[in-house]
């Protein structure tokens, strides 16, 4: 169980970026964080990863608490940063550390053969698509089979298509051993096909404003009159959110929230 | 159908464009050299100053029959090589450091970039005050010439490693050891060997130098007796001898490093 008290963070520059976020996420659980941007969706990630450390609040999993890169907890970023100067399979094996060769090649060849890439083993990262590339990532990350894993905004450097055809297969990966997932995006629809519980956040400074449960059975059909129901709460919300948060701040003009919003 | 036919041509296009380009390369300087045999040849030009190239050839070959050409670039390659050894070791330690730690780089780099600033072969004298006329001034200015470019390049080379894989070694957990030895080594190794070639060719140039302000032997010397003693021919074996060296030692650190840097090529390629 990943277990968030009042997580917050202020840069040196002064930026509060994060006010008190609470959250507990179940084992198993999908969890999108959907918000606007500079509503501290990101920082909040990368505090759950050990990356940045929050200035206040804490973080513990399994009531352990983290304050740097945690063994159990996995981290997926928008680009694939795939090691250049690595084979494919030796960037899926980098995260597997002192193991014996064998298995380590054993979990290599299993977690690409997984993900539909077997052939591409041999390969340099610079000779995949974005798409393959990201999907190497994805390998990478399951691979030291984490307890949590982190996915910020994995597929919003992708096509409609490469992302919808991701999206299903992160599903897919997700129930083979059911790692928590949290996820980051702006993408309404993409936090409706995956999640269990979509927290939307306001900015100035990030906290979560709702709290949307999302009970359609999976596979979700993203033309269906409940998807489409479900996309006008979570926007609705959103909405919301930044209303209030742009009544509340002077210093941004209303109409420019707004266009954020609507990408 | 359509994928085959196209495929032929540009493979015999590619065939041939691995000949001709060098050759189209050699039209020019061959054209030349044999312009010139002819006009001596015919007696329009003595040729004397601008000896021609049948002349250099049975230079190059009493000299090197004499082992002069040998004993000469053997002495010359091992200063070069003292050198090189001393300004890559220095700079490798320093240019890391400066690279590593923003500490170390404050302190450091605004003295090295001021020396920096001084045409290297201003300290001769200064070096031949210090260190004597002998080996120990013409390798340290060697070592000096070979510094800077590395010293530069690695340290450039380790500020710009994407911040974003370094995150990844984060994320993966990995020791300060593990960091340098699986990201900030392969990162930096492109711009390294870049570096390493550069401060080579400099290298060569300050050996030049050290060795026409005063040497009793080395390719240098070749080149001032040549000039001394009114045989041109002399000089240029020389600076052909110079040419051949100099591009061979750097053809070995590319060919060295090349199994390092696979993984570029493909870009390259491409």
């Amino acid at each position: 169980m990943l277990v968030l008290d009042r997580v917050g963070k202020t840069y040196a520059n002064g930026v509060h970026a994060l006010g008190g976020v609470s959250l507990t996420v179940a084992l198993g659980e999908i969890v999108a964080v959907i918000g606007g941007s500079g509503c501290g969706k990101s920082t909040l990630l990368r505090a759950i990863g050990g990356l940045d450390a929050p200035s206040a609040g804490a973080i513990l999993l399994d009531g352990e608490r983290v304050t740097a890169p945690h063994e159990k907890i996995g981290i997926i970023f928008q680009e694939p940063r795939l090691l250049p100067w690595l084979k494919v399979a030796d960037n899926v094996g980098f995260g597997l550390g002192e193991r014996p060769k064998r298995e380590r090649a054993q979990r290599v060849a299993a977690a690409l053969e997984r993900v539909g890439l077997a052939d591409k083993a041999a390969m340099w990262p610079r000779e995949l698509s974005g798409g393959q590339a990201q999907r190497v990532a994805i390998a990478r990350a399951l691979v030291p089979r984490p307890e949590v894993l982190l996915l910020d905004e994995p597929f919003s450097a992708l096509d409609a298509f490469t992302r919808a055809d991701l999206q299903d297969h992160l599903l897919d990966l997700w129930a083979d051993a059911k790692p928590t997932l949290l996820l980051v995006t702006h993408d309404v629809e993409e936090a409706i096909v995956l999640a269990d519980r979509i927290m939307v956040m306001r900015p100035r400074p990030g906290r979560i404003f709702d709290e949307i449960a999302v009970e359609l059975p999976r596979p979700r059909d993203r033309h269906s009159a409940a998807f489409d129901f479900a996309k006008r709460c979570v926007l609705t919300a959103l909405d919301r959110s930044l209303d209030r948060a742009t009544t509340g701040a002077t210093d941004e003009p209303k109409a420019e929230a707004g266009a954020a919003l609507w990408w | 159908m359509t994928i085959a036919a196209e495929a032929n041509p540009t493979r015999a296009r590619a065939l041939s464009n691995r000949w001709t380009r060098p050759a189209l390369g050699l039209i020019v300087p061959v054209a030349a050299a044999l312009a010139w045999e002819f006009i001596v040849r015919m007696g329009w030009a003595s040729g004397r100053l601008a000896p021609p190239p049948s002349v250099i050839f049975a230079t190059f070959v009493d000299l090197a029959r004499s082992g002069d050409l040998q004993r000469n670039t053997l002495v010359t390659l091992t200063r070069v090589a003292a050198g090189f050894g001393i300004g890559v070791a220095t700079a490798t330690v320093l240019g890391a450091a400066a690279g590593y730690s923003p500490l170390v780089r404050r302190l450091l780099d605004p003295s090295l970039q001021a020396l920096r600033a001084i045409p290297s072969i201003a300290w001769v004298p200064l070096f031949i005050l210090w260190l004597g006329i002998f080996e120990a001034s013409k390798v340290t200015l060697i070592a000096v010439g070979v510094f800077f470019p590395v010293y530069l390049g690695l340290m450039g080379a380790i500020q710009s490693v994407d911040r974003k894989l370094v995150e990844v070694g984060r994320a993966f957990r990995l020791s300060d050891i593990g960091m340098v030895r699986r990201i900030l080594l392969p990162a930096v190794l492109p711009a390294y060997v870049i570096a390493l070639r550069s401060g080579l060719g400099l290298g060569w140039m300050f050996v030049v130098a050290a060795e026409l302000m005063g040497a009793s032997e080395g390719l240098g010397y070749l080149l001032i007796d040549g000039q001394q003693l009114g045989k041109p021919a002399e000089i240029v074996t020389a600076i052909v001898a110079f040419a051949i060296v100099g591009k061979s030692t750097d053809w070995l650190i590319a060919l060295a490093a090349a199994p390092f840097l696979r993984w570029e090529d493909v870009v390259r390629q491409e």
